[in-house]
């Protein structure tokens, strides 16, 4: 089972850890099949992507950048 | 009195021609100014704008959120409250106290409007809790308060925005704060003015186009301690509502815990420290979080591995399970026929030995029945030789038994002369028979 998504929106990181949290607790008990087992792998594995990438995107430096500055950013990005 | 009159019924509609009048302007402000001047006199709160020190008098607007005043004093009072230098400026929160006042003007000089200050004081902490007090209880009856707190806050925001001073200590305590965390998104500054009357509709216009740029995850409002006066523009009525309504999630750290602001209150979380407030914005430590995903990944793929190779095990022992199957079907086949064969020679045995024991008592049966027929028919031939020999039988031909009294048989002519009296048996009876002597044998 996944975790309902409104749609158009991404998974956040936090729901994506929570469903990890289900999807490990689950695995954990020893519970699954081997079918629900390799699909529960499957979709961790997604998430951990999803998760690493979040990660990845608040891990490559301090960008600062003044309200001003985003303003005219998406101004500009809007007019391409 | 005109002015009184009039100002009673300044909201009533009249009918056309109904009016007073018309009378002197002059006796009409003369009678505005006295009609003022007999209004009951006041303390009004709010903060100082426009000060203008004149030889006699002093100059001022009296101006909170929903209103200002004109006020005056006359420039002997002024002095005599011994203010000091500075204490009276644009943005200080005032009491005052006074009346209304009209000067009426005249054909030469123009008339105005004041309220005559006949004293002032810097509002106190007492001023401003009062204050604050009363639009605390009007946000939370409003439920103002609850708004914030239900948006959901994310453990990872890419981009956090902060609106601060851009001068202030609380601007490197927000990125101490963010580096402690080990996070490095997008940090968009929104400088405001955080001190002063300026600074609660520039923090309020910050506040709206931080969110209007939709790339926001969640807003640090930060400023470094001060007293309750210099916070005062966080409990700005128009920044608190906004912030209320605001989509995106608002941490506030304003001065300390010992001087909460309504923002404080407003807001999603209220810290005490922008340092707090920046760790606040980003709950997960990001090196910590990236060890745990590693860690994730890896019980996955023990897991995978655990469950592949027991698939691969299942796989094994249902390929072996159809052979098992059938050396097992075959042992159990062999046993049976082991069973069914010793099973049908005992049953052999058995039956041999019944038929023996079966032929064995026909045979003496059969003997017997032969025997017993040999018999029978000696029998019958002795009973056929008895029956013959049967003196009754002869009795019933026609022959007669003769007897003596006794019963002794009478066998010849001279016993039955000798014994005189006979009995003769005939076949159906007996009778008695007297011998005589005559011999009619002759």
């Amino acid at each position: 089972m996944t975790v309902p998504e409104p749609p158009g929106e991404r998974l956040t990181y936090e729901a994506a850890t929570a469903r990890l949290e289900e999807i490990i607790k689950r695995l954990d008990s020893g519970e699954a099949g081997l079918r629900e087992t390799l699909e529960l792998c499957r979709e961790g594995r997604t998430l951990v992507e999803l998760c690493a990438a979040e990660l990845e995107a608040v891990g490559r430096g301090l960008e600062e950048l003044r309200l001003d500055d985003l303003v005219a950013r998406l101004q500009a990005g809007a007019g391409d | 009195m005109i002015v009184g009159e009039k100002y009673s019924h300044k909201h009533r509609t009249e009918p056309p021609g109904s009016r007073q009048g018309p009378y002197g302007v002059g006796r009409y402000a003369a009678g505005l100014r006295d009609f003022l001047r007999e209004r009951p006199r006041v303390q009004l709160f709010g903060e100082v704008w426009n000060l203008r020190l004149s030889r006699a008098k002093v100059y001022l607007e009296l101006r909170d959120a929903e209103g200002a005043l004109p006020c005056s004093i006359w420039r002997n009072d002024f002095d005599a409250l011994r203010l000091g230098e500075g204490a009276l400026a644009d943005g200080a929160q005032v009491v005052v106290a006074g009346g209304l006042d009209y000067y009426a003007g005249s054909r030469t000089s123009s008339p105005s409007f004041t309220f005559a200050v006949s004293g002032l004081r810097v509002a106190g902490e007492g001023d401003l809790l009062a204050q604050l007090d009363r639009l605390r209880k009007t946000l939370d009856g409003e439920g103002l308060f609850a708004l914030q707190k239900r948006l959901a806050r994310r453990t990872l925001p890419r981009t956090i925005g902060v609106v601060t001073g851009e001068s202030g200590k609380a601007r490197d305590d927000v990125i101490a704060g963010l580096r402690r965390r080990g996070w490095q998104g997008r940090l968009v500054w929104a400088f405001a003015p955080v001190q002063d009357r300026h600074a609660a509709p520039r923090i309020t216009a910050a506040l709206q186009d931080l969110a209007a740029t939709g790339e926001v995850d969640v807003i640090v409002v930060a400023r470094g301690g001060g007293s309750l006066a210099d916070l005062f523009c966080f409990c700005d009525e128009t920044l608190c509502r906004t912030v209320a309504l605001l989509g995106v999630p608002v941490i506030a750290s304003v001065g300390h815990h010992t001087d909460r602001t309504l923002i404080d209150d407003v807001a999603a979380l209220a810290c005490s420290t922008p340092t707090h407030a920046a760790e606040s914005a980003v709950p997960v430590h990001c090196a910590e979080a990236r060890a745990e995903v590693l860690a994730v990944a890896g019980r996955l793929s023990v897991h995978a591995r655990r469950a592949l190779l027991h698939r691969a095990q299942a796989l094994g022992r249902l390929s072996r399970a159809p052979g098992e199957h059938v050396a097992g079907e075959r042992r159990r086949l062999h046993q049976r026929m082991r069973e069914i064969r010793a099973a049908g020679r005992r049953r052999v045995e058995h039956e041999r030995g019944r038929s023996r024991r079966k032929a064995l008592v026909l045979d003496r049966k059969a003997r017997a029945g032969a025997g017993d027929a040999r018999g029978a028919a000696q029998l019958n031939a002795l009973a056929m030789a008895l029956a013959a020999h049967d003196p009754d039988r002869a009795l019933e031909r026609g022959y007669a038994l003769v007897t003596d009294r006794d019963g002794e048989v009478v066998t010849s002519a001279s016993a039955a002369r000798a014994t005189g009296d006979v009995r003769l048996r005939f076949g159906d009876g007996v009778v008695g028979a007297t011998i005589t002597d005559d011999d009619d044998r002759a």
